[in-house]
């Protein structure tokens, strides 16, 4: 039985999902002197609860079952998402204070002019509503505000900032790549990570553990929690709520949003949040259901929706992987190799190509297991030699590929299956096509033709087809010129209601190879200042 | 984490860092105290089918001059608690392989029957070749996860907190090949 009562005072802003968009957006809303409201429908894990830095054997399953992370994983998550028709590709649905800026690698990549064009470009998908050139302060401001280690490369494919930390150095494996791609027309650069490589903003220096994916316990690597939240907190504006799942937005008597309705995680009670403004940082698969399950007289088919797009268009990131060991540092005496988990980064460097939408990540890998021990035949004394003799060439290469935005490639609901809370499911139903496709077999041809090149014994992990999305899904909700088509326009501002904003990676109206979220957060910043000025004009 | 690496991070650096690290350092802790109430108690295996299990994966991860085995890590005792929380399928096919496993080697030894089963390891053929294929990757799982299999097989020397990373400084890296 659901308990139903309302609850005052009527927010500036609520703020749904406290991910890298959610940060950003309550920071600047509270700076901006609006009252705001964040929901999250996970809860706070401190960074002292992490289990980062525990040996597997302190692990109850030698963290082979996920247990660093169950934390940001609660059991209201499990099961409640099915995938229909679908190749094999996942979404990551964090439920934790900070969504996934807790479990990210935090390398931060601004797209380039191109990725905003892609129909002017190669005539297919659609261009943003927006160029680079509109972003590039924002997402100058955004390097700044979160600490990025870096440099500019002067690649056009890869734009750069003025202000980075220093780089960090790279690993004897990553000098001998460098050193082996280049002749190849291949660059090899340093990173960008939003890592702390010297103290910065009141934050501690990274201490070049390797889990970054665990969970900082110092917080030197960006996160809501350890650097957005305490900002908006200083200024007085913030109200954090958790456990707070958003079950839909109610509008009033003429279909605009006036409040969210949460159900409770811990007492199972429902409430209201009202607010005059609301923006949607859900992460795009959660934002598309939570529209979708937003139905009223006045928007049947899902609030935001008369353009039918929401919840179509989904897409991320293909992937395949290799794990190389290189000839020239076998047998060397063990070292400590953890460091920043990726220090080097390969960008897209077939620019002309239209199956080159590619680059790779490095050494994002645990060194602390050695993956080969699953890969090498054999057994007995010489197995374990073997073992031991590769471990200091360890070298991992992830490759990134773009895939193209597709309007059958979608989120719906599932309205006769609900979670454990009572809220209908989402549905994924996702095919690359042979675009994609094309773009896998380049991406696996190029790592075939590194590992050759590097003397190596090679460990490809290329299927008949690509694993997706690599955490990165985007496109749900995609800006647009054309509200028949979309469902934002150039301000992250819903086409169909002017008190609605969505800044997750679901605005995104084409992806690129490189990782999302910087370009997230430059929306986000960009958006608050937009409802800033709305607000002090008196429009909304 | 060992308390002379806290210490030690202590006097070399600002103490901000410290408190959670120190922190972080009792979770571990207590996440640890919590599986490692001794002696452990077989869940799934009987005991013969434990011995066994125990007698292949030291064949599999044997003791040498290097390191310790299977044996010494205990990894047939993992394996109990890995395949007792995992579903009926999976403990079926445990079951099974062990059995097939034990009746060929009473007509000769573990050792000949996990030697014919390997050699079909890259194309395994028969329910015996697959199940040396699972038993080797329940080994590696658990050796390397193991005290001994980190520190004295693999000699790892991360997972620490430090104040610099120094990257590779040998020329013969950063030359021309």
């Amino acid at each position: 039985m659901v308990n139903m009562r309302e609850t005052k005072p009527t927010y500036d802003v609520c703020v749904i999902g406290s991910g890298a968009a959610g940060g950003v957006m309550s920071r600047q809303l509270c700076e901006a002197g609006a009252k705001v409201i964040l929901l999250e429908a996970g809860q706070e894990v401190k960074p002292t609860q992490f289990r980062s830095h525990c040996w597997p054997y302190e692990l109850p399953f030698r963290g082979l079952r996920g247990e660093k992370q169950e934390l940001f994983y609660p059991p209201d998550l499990h099961n409640s998402i099915r995938y229909e028709n679908s190749d094999s590709v996942g979404v990551d649905r964090i439920r934790v204070l900070g969504g996934r800026t807790l479990h990210w690698n935090a390398v931060v990549l601004r797209y380039a002019p191109v990725d905003f064009r892609q129909h002017s470009v190669n005539g297919v998908e659609d261009d943003w509503p927006i160029s680079y050139e509109e972003l590039a302060p924002y997402y100058e401001r955004i390097e700044q505000m979160i600490g990025v280690c870096g440099q500019d490369d002067h690649l056009e494919i890869l734009p750069a900032g003025k202000h980075y930390l220093p780089t960090i150095p790279f690993r004897c494996s990553e000098q001998i790549l460098k050193r082996t791609c280049e002749p190849m027309g291949i660059p090899v650069i340093p990173v960008r990570k939003a890592v702390l490589t010297k103290p910065y903003d009141r934050g501690p220096k990274c201490h070049y553990c390797g889990h970054c994916m665990d969970g900082c316990d110092v917080s030197a690597v960006f996160s809501t929690p350890g650097s957005m939240l305490p900002k908006a907190r200083a200024t007085g504006n913030l109200t954090l709520r958790q456990n707070a799942v958003a079950r839909e937005i109610l509008v009033n008597g003429e279909g605009v949003p006036r409040a969210v309705s949460i159900v409770d995680r811990l007492s199972n009670r429902e409430e209201e949040i009202q607010a005059r403004i609301f923006v949607v940082c859900c992460a795009t698969v959660e934002t598309a259901r939570l529209l979708l399950n937003s139905r009223s007289r006045h928007h049947p088919n899902g609030l935001a929706n008369s353009s039918g797009a929401v919840g179509r268009y989904l897409h991320g990131h293909l992937g395949g992987s290799a794990d190389l060991y290189l000839k020239e540092l076998e047998g060397r005496p063990p070292s400590n190799q953890d460091g920043a988990t990726d220090h080097v980064y390969i960008p897209r460097w077939r620019t002309s190509d239209p199956d080159g939408v590619y680059g790779f990540q490095v050494n994002f890998s645990s060194y602390m297991f050695p993956h080969q021990a699953k890969r090498l035949s054999g057994y007995g004394s010489d197995f374990k030699t073997a073992v031991r003799r590769l471990q200091p060439g360890y070298l991992m290469l992830g490759g990134f590929g773009k895939v193209i935005a597709k309007p059958e490639n979608r989120v719906t609901v599932d309205p006769d299956r609900k979670d454990e809370h009572g809220i209908p499911i989402p549905v994924v139903h996702f095919r690359f096509d042979e675009r994609d496709l094309a773009t896998y077999k380049s991406m696996h041809a190029s790592v075939g033709e590194i590992s050759d090149r590097l003397k190596c014994t090679a460990f490809l992990n290329f299927g008949d087809k690509p694993g997706g999305f690599a955490s990165h899904e985007v496109g749900t909700a995609r800006m647009g010129k054309d509200p028949h088509t979309s469902v934002l326009n150039r301000f992250n501002q819903t086409h169909d209601v002017k008190n609605l904003f969505i800044t997750d990676g679901s605005s995104f109206t084409t992806s690129s190879e490189k990782n999302p979220t910087l370009t997230i957060m430059a929306l986000s910043l960009r958006a608050s200042e937009h409802i800033r000025d709305l607000r002090n004009k008196g429009e909304i | 984490m060992e308390r002379r690496e806290i210490l030690r991070l202590i006097s070399l650096s600002a103490i901000a860092p410290v408190i959670p690290t120190l922190a972080s350092a009792d979770v571990c802790a207590s996440a640890h105290a919590a599986i490692s109430k001794e002696p452990y108690r077989l869940r799934f295996f009987t005991p013969e089918e434990s011995k066994a299990l125990d007698e292949a994966m030291e064949i599999i991860i044997p003791a040498d001059g290097h390191s310790p085995g299977a044996h010494a890590a205990k990894v047939n005792l993992f394996a109990d608690w890995m395949v007792d929380n995992s579903g009926s399928d999976v403990q079926k096919r445990w079951r099974s392989g062990l059995l097939q496993l034990r009746e060929q080697a009473m007509k000769s030894s573990i050792g000949d029957v996990l030697a014919k089963a390997a050699a079909n390891e890259e194309h395994p053929a028969s329910e015996l070749d697959g199940f040396f294929v699972m038993l080797k990757q329940m080994a590696v799982d658990g050796y390397y996860t193991s005290e001994i299999g980190i520190h004295q097989d693999m000699q790892y020397q991360g997972n620490d907190y430090l104040l610099s990373f120094p990257g590779c400084t040998h020329p013969e890296h950063q030359g021309k090949p």
